[in-house]
């Protein structure tokens, strides 16, 4: 296999993992998954970076992806912590509900309306009660209700 | 104490007070602000005194020296402007293009502006009188202006007025001449409109200040051309280096009148617009239609600037500039013509005024109009008749603003003669003083007007001879004499005779005033009465007078003063004033039907309305000069509105335009920018490519 074959193959990983994130990005609403899908377009761009550096025989592509990998280490730790942000504000990960930082007087976009929930109230089976009640039950519930 | 340190503490005193109740008056002093300037200005007063004996003494030993012009005392203090050939002509004009005649001014002129004061006859006068004459105001004011809410500005501005005044008859140049000259006028506008919630008083402070503003501008073109045509501006003489640059009024000039050569129609016109200034000031017509407005103002400040001092600044300039007046028969005669008219019109307006203020105000044009005409006679009679008028109408027109203003204080701010009557059991003691300040302004023996007022006739008598013009302005100054002594005792008998009426505003409460304000009437009344016939008899006033530089000038001068008294003239002057006094009497007095048929009359021929109306010369000044100049404005501000904001304004509309068409793009969707940066991207791209491919 000749050293432009190996660039080839490393460079549609590359295209093909870069494109998969931009994708993702552009159609996720979720935040994590579009946070995951900027990381993946980082990757592709390593990888280019790589088989280029190794195909002109040059460090500097080695260099610089290490240098992103550290960035996006950085980033990563910022976006997280940005996103757990936003969710303790909102309660959501969608990011069309961020949509509200528009100019004013700008029409509100609405993809779909959602279907009003209407589920039947579960049913649980009613059994005596069996053994001791389990401790600190209320804080626990409590605690459940924000996870 | 030297003389020096006289000259300049005089104007310094009411600075300082000033500036004490300016920084504290608000917040410490609060009802004691008239603290420091009473005691400024009656300090001010004792050493101005002292000033005028010393001069008094000092110009009796130049006198007998005769190796001056007058006496005059120069005080340098520092130069405030100062630029080297300012005015470089090209050759040393020769008068009238005659070669023996002295060249008017230097061909290298300097404009050199000192601060200098100076002390003569003519300023000591003055500050005698400014500084009397507002010290009792202000004790007279602490009474009138007690519980008002601008107690402290009241005598903040009225010290400043003094020291502007002071300074104003102090400096030796005409341009601090001019500077004090605005300041005193700003003094007035700050004080007419010193109730400046009121429209009226705002309106009328306006007015006064526009009124002025022509009137200066005349000054100041006058001023322009003395410098032209004399190459400086001080009155006195410079020596710099060596050199002397002989002043306008200066002690050279006035010992070779040939230095004085210039042409007659320059003559002329400097005499008019020093004329215009002075007429401005003075409320001369045409420009006297502020001063009754002026009225508006708290009444101790109608009695001090708008009677007694500020208006008299006019008559002041004149009689400082006599040598330049003096070389134009023309302008003098211009003069006496506006001044004598002037007594005259304001004199037929004050017969129908019903407002006792307004009939004191247009007393006071006609006043100055008789100074004015005493002024223009030319000769050194008529001009010491015109001072010598100015320093006894000071006092008993003080004194009639003052009991006006005490009546005024009771009335509960009524002034309108019609709601009240029979005052003289309730305020006594302005009733008298009242009756010794009528007597005075009505030309009575032996009240301070009447020796006045007869010597003025007797200077414009003499002119009378040789002159139509002058014989014609004798019998109206005696017509207006008859007037003056009407109108005066009409108000007088209105206010305080017939059945007591007080207006409702009063309250139950109407009583004398307190005596700060009596005290400084009985002061009044008391010189009302004295000056006159003590400096008519000692003939002081006119020896004195004429030992300033600017009248012992050789063609002002003369031959001196005649000393005899004009028994025709004075009997003359006392029937008619008698005969005024008795017509007042017997409308005004008892039973008022004839008045009634009189006005009726008077009605029918449409003369009352004229005199009521004040010959309506503001009306004609509202649609000739007022509606135009308003449309004018009107213009301008459509300019300034519409065209050039308009440019103005199309500097922020591009953006916001542009801005607006690019909003639409914010839409706050995240996918859709990260969207819009990829399809930039790619177009980038492409681009880069075609051109590489290119």
């Amino acid at each position: 296999m000749g050293e432009i074959q190996l660039l080839y193959n490393y460079l549609v990983v590359g295209a093909l993992l870069f494109g998969i994130g931009l994708v993702g990005f552009l159609t996720r609403r979720n935040m994590i998954v579009m946070f995951l899908a900027a990381e993946m377009m980082l990757q592709g761009v390593s990888l280019s970076l790589v088989a280029w550096g190794r195909f002109h025989d040059d460090w500097g592509g080695q260099v610089l992806v290490i240098l992103i990998l550290t960035v996006a280490a950085c980033e990563a730790g910022l976006a997280l912590a940005l996103i757990l942000l936003l969710f303790q504000r909102s309660g959501k990960l969608d990011i069309a509900f961020w949509q509200t930082i528009r100019e004013d007087n700008q029409p509100k976009f609405i993809d779909q309306e959602l279907p009003d929930e209407t589920r039947d109230k579960p049913h649980w089976p009613q059994l005596t009660p069996a053994g001791i009640e389990p401790p600190g039950k209320g804080q626990e519930l409590d605690h459940r209700i924000h996870v | 104490m030297k003389l020096e340190t006289l000259m300049v503490l005089i104007p310094a005193l009411p600075l300082i007070a000033c500036l004490t109740t300016a920084c504290l008056g608000k917040k410490v002093l609060r009802e004691k602000s008239h603290v420091p300037v009473v005691l400024a200005l009656g300090t001010a007063f004792v050493l101005s005194l002292l000033l005028l004996f010393q001069v008094n003494t000092e110009s009796q030993k130049a006198a007998e020296a005769g190796k001056t012009i007058g006496y005059e005392k120069i005080h340098d203090i520092w130069t405030w402007a100062r630029v080297d050939k300012a005015l470089v002509q090209e050759e040393a004009q020769k008068v009238d293009g005659r070669a023996d005649v002295a060249p008017k001014a230097p061909a290298v002129s300097n404009f050199d502006i000192r601060i200098t004061l100076r002390a003569d006859p003519l300023t000591s006068i003055m500050l005698v009188m400014v500084t009397f004459i507002s010290t009792l105001v202000v004790i007279y004011a602490a009474g009138y202006m007690h519980g008002d809410p601008g107690y402290w500005r009241f005598f903040t501005y009225v010290a400043l007025f003094v020291f502007s005044m002071t300074m104003l008859v102090s400096v030796s140049n005409f341009v601090l001449l001019y500077c004090f000259w605005e300041a005193v006028g700003v003094c007035s506008y700050l004080l007419v409109g010193f109730w400046f919630e009121k429209p009226e008083a705002v309106a009328a402070g306006k007015k006064a200040f526009m009124v002025n503003r022509v009137g200066d501008f005349g000054f100041a073109l006058g001023v322009f051309l003395i410098w032209t045509t004399f190459g400086t501006l001080n009155f006195h003489d410079v020596t710099t280096d060596g050199v002397t640059v002989p002043g306008v009024l200066g002690q050279m000039r006035l010992a070779d009148p040939k230095l004085y050569a210039i042409g007659s129609t320059t003559a002329l016109l400097i005499g008019l617009g020093l004329m215009t200034g002075a007429c401005g000031k003075s409320a001369q017509f045409p420009l006297h239609v502020w001063l009754p407005d002026a009225m508006e103002g708290p009444t101790p400040v109608s009695a001090l600037i708008h009677a007694a001092t500020m208006v008299t600044a006019g008559v002041y300039l004149v009689t400082r500039c006599s040598p330049l007046f003096s070389l134009s028969p023309t302008a003098q005669t211009i003069v006496a013509v506006i001044g004598g008219f002037t007594a005259l019109l304001a004199g037929l307006i004050a017969l129908t005024q019903t407002d006792l203020k307004r009939v004191l105000a247009y007393s006071t044009v006609s006043q100055l109009g008789y100074m004015f005409l005493s002024l223009g006679t030319g000769s050194l009679a008529g001009i010491v008749a015109g001072m010598f008028h100015l320093f006894t109408h000071a006092f008993f027109k003080a004194l009639l603003f003052l009991g006006a203003g005490s009546v005024m204080h009771a009335m509960g701010h009524v002034i309108d003669m019609r709601r009240f009557s029979g005052l003289r059991n309730v305020m006594p003691w302005t009733f008298r003083t009242f009756w010794i300040g009528s007597l005075a302004l009505a030309g009575i023996v032996p009240f301070a007007g009447f020796w006045s007022k007869d010597a003025i006739l007797a200077a414009v008598h003499e002119r009378a001879h040789d002159s139509t013009i002058f014989t014609l302005l004798y019998w109206s100054a005696v017509l207006t004499a008859f007037m003056t002594a009407f109108y005066t005792f009409r108000a007088l008998f209105m206010t305080f005779y017939g059945p007591t009426k007080v207006p409702s505003e009063a309250g139950e409460h109407a009583h004398e005033s307190p005596s700060s304000m009596t005290v400084p009437l009985m002061i009044l009344a008391v010189c009302a009465f004295g000056v006159g016939w003590y400096f008519e008899h000692t003939h002081g006033f006119a020896e004195f007078l004429v030992r300033t530089p600017s009248l012992a000038f050789a063609p002002v001068h003369g031959h001196g003063l005649p000393h005899e008294f004009h028994m025709s003239i004075a009997v003359v002057s006392t029937l008619v004033a008698l005969a005024g006094v008795g017509l007042a009497a017997f409308l005004y007095l008892g039973h008022r039907k004839e008045v009634t048929v009189l006005t009726g009359i008077m009605q029918s021929a449409k003369l009352y309305q004229l005199s009521y109306g004040k010959f309506f010369i503001d009306q004609i000044y509202a649609l000739f000069v007022v509606g135009p100049l308003w449309l004018l404005a009107l213009v301008c501000y459509a300019i300034d509105r519409y065209i050039i904001d308009g440019i103005v304004n199309l500097g922020g509309i591009v953006p916001r335009a542009v801005g607006s068409m690019l909003r639409a793009l914010q839409a706050g969707m995240i996918q859709f920018y990260a969207l819009a940066m990829v399809l930039g991207v790619l177009v980038l791209m492409g681009a880069l490519l075609l051109w590489q491919i290119g």
